[in-house]
């Protein structure tokens, strides 16, 4: 089924689903303008017309450039199920797209009212851009059963007001627009604008739902304005949810449902964990959760294993009772078992992922600096911040010398990559293997 | 001597090193009634804050509050400072 057939069955069942966005001609008063209301029975209409528009695009690969919330629904209900894939590109750094994809601007237009339907079905792949601070941004191809498994029908999911926190071409916003589309509830649209912005539109649509990182969850917390919102779920992703915001947040909203998601791509396993608590219970150890099984290792890794794997092309990392490595870091405290961060090293700033080699690479051509470690240092606002110690050249002014470094990799880097804490150390210690060691020094 | 300098001083001059390494625009003005997501500091830039504060302070108030209280404004935020500071002098 495609997307705009799934939707237009559920409108049957006398729904008003709708989209709540700021009038497109208005964005820098976005602060004080009303929110406008698109019933998602118009949004179908505008996808057949767009659909008819561009027939021509049948079974071709089309790549699709977020505008407006709007435009980009119309554009996925009018071409899953008619283009063979769909790129959803992302607002920065996009990795290279097929030699044959199409832009809509660039596609013939023809009206062509009667070959709306495709003589046979095509299976549309979608196409989301991993986020680009990681070493190279790649495009991961989902099919919309897949996008959609996790999206969830009842009653009282069906009375929820979603607000929408993340981009829509990003996989967690995608997530949220298609749960709000399906569930035929309104969607108000929060995911551009400075946190005040986002505010008074989360206020003006009414919304119930919101799920987002602990770092936005923070924010909205500093706000003070987070309790003018009647939330009634909450959800924490992206980033481990320590116990402190799950607390605070518990507190405004004490009868509401809050949730955090831990989520293993290659695992292909996500799960929730509502009882409040960090982490999740030590018993699924033994017992397992929800069809999947875990257990931890002699070095702290979480090995998961899923009901199917996912992927095929890590069938080589699983052991032989068919456990993979996520390489995620726990620590077992009483009776839970708690998030520490990636084995990799990889930082997690608000949800953003900083690669320790990348920024120490950086800082490596400067020619007074030696040697230099990189790695995360928890941060009680944002997750983790960037550190980093550097061995100097010998009689080098230290002070003068991190200035530099800073100017140096704020031209290189992307803010959140830049050392937030910058050490002047004499050795940096490394391993047997000579090399540096990845912990935090945190401790 | 840090020692002589208010808390208050402290956090403004923290917010001013901040916000160059940030890359962020500070406010002209900030009083206490400044409300801390308008004072041209972002998430990012507010985390590097409380890191710089932890540098030169010793503690982080909101790792260590059993529940997290959130300010709102700069004189919340500093009145935070202070009443851990006096905390952690009647507790020598």
């Amino acid at each position: 089924m495609t997307l705009s057939e799934a939707l237009a069955q559920q409108l049957s069942e006398s729904q008003a689903g709708a989209l709540l966005t700021m009038a497109p001609e208005h964005p820098e008063q976005a602060s004080n303008a009303d929110l406008t209301e698109t019933p998602y029975t118009q949004l179908l209409e505008s996808a057949n017309q767009l659909r008819a528009l561009h027939t021509g695009l049948l079974g071709k690969a089309l790549a699709i450039r977020y505008t407006s919330l709007c435009d980009f629904v119309t554009a996925l209900l009018a071409f899953d199920g008619w283009c063979s894939a769909l790129y959803l590109l992302p607002n920065d750094s996009c990795p290279s797209l097929p030699p044959d994809c199409m832009y809509l601007s660039d596609t013939e237009t023809g009206n062509n009212q009667q070959m709306i339907k495709p003589t046979k079905p095509v299976h549309t792949r979608w196409y989301l851009a991993t986020s680009g601070t990681t070493d190279k941004p790649r495009w991961i191809g989902h099919n919309l059963a897949g996008l959609t498994h996790s999206i969830k029908h009842s009653d009282r999911l069906s009375g929820l007001v979603w607000g929408l926190v993340y981009q829509p071409f990003r996989f967690a916003g995608l997530q949220v627009l298609l749960q709000a589309l399906l569930t035929q509830t309104r969607l108000v649209d929060a995911s551009s604008g400075d946190i005040s912005a986002r505010l008074q539109r989360l206020q003006k649509g009414r919304v119930t739902a919101i799920s987002a990182t602990p770092t936005l969850w923070r924010q909205l917390l500093v706000s003070g304005q987070l309790s003018s919102l009647q939330l009634t779920q909450l959800t924490l992703g992206g980033e481990i949810a320590d116990q402190g915001i799950l607390d605070a947040l518990a507190d405004v909203f004490p009868q509401a449902r809050i949730r955090h998601i831990y989520a293993s791509t290659e695992a292909g396993v996500g799960f929730a964990v509502s009882d409040g608590k960090a982490g999740f219970p030590k018993a699924w150890l033994d017992q397992g959760y929800d069809n999947i099984r875990f257990k931890v290792d002699q070095h702290q890794h979480l090995w998961i294993k899923p009901a199917t794997l996912a992927q095929s092309g890590i069938s080589g990392r699983v052991d032989q009772q068919g456990y993979l490595d996520s390489e995620d870091l726990v620590e077992i405290k009483a009776d839970r078992v708690l998030f520490l961060g990636r084995a990799t090293g990889a930082i997690n700033v608000g949800g953003n992922k900083v690669h320790p080699q990348q920024v120490e690479q950086v800082l490596l051509t400067l020619p007074d600096v030696m040697q230099a470690r990189v790695y995360g240092q928890s941060s009680s606002v944002i997750g983790q911040l960037v550190a980093a110690q550097i061995v100097a050249a010998q009689g080098v002014d230290t002070s003068a010398l991190k200035k530099q470094l800073l100017k140096h990799c704020m031209q290189r880097l992307q803010r959140h990559q830049i050392p937030a804490r910058v050490q002047f150390v004499d050795k940096i210690d490394s391993n047997a293997a000579g090399k540096i060691s990845r912990s935090s020094t945190n401790e | 001597m840090t020692a002589n300098m208010t808390i208050e001083q402290q956090v403004r001059d923290a917010m001013i090193q901040v916000a160059e390494i940030s890359d962020c625009q500070l406010v002209s003005e900030i009083n206490n009634d400044t409300v801390l997501l308008q004072s041209g500091l972002d998430s990012l830039g507010f985390a590097m804050l409380v890191a710089q504060l932890e540098e030169d302070l010793g503690f982080d108030p909101f790792t260590q509050m059993a529940i997290a209280v959130y300010p709102s404004t700069f004189g919340d935020f500093v009145s935070i400072y202070q009443q851990y500071a006096d905390q952690q002098q009647d507790g020598q």
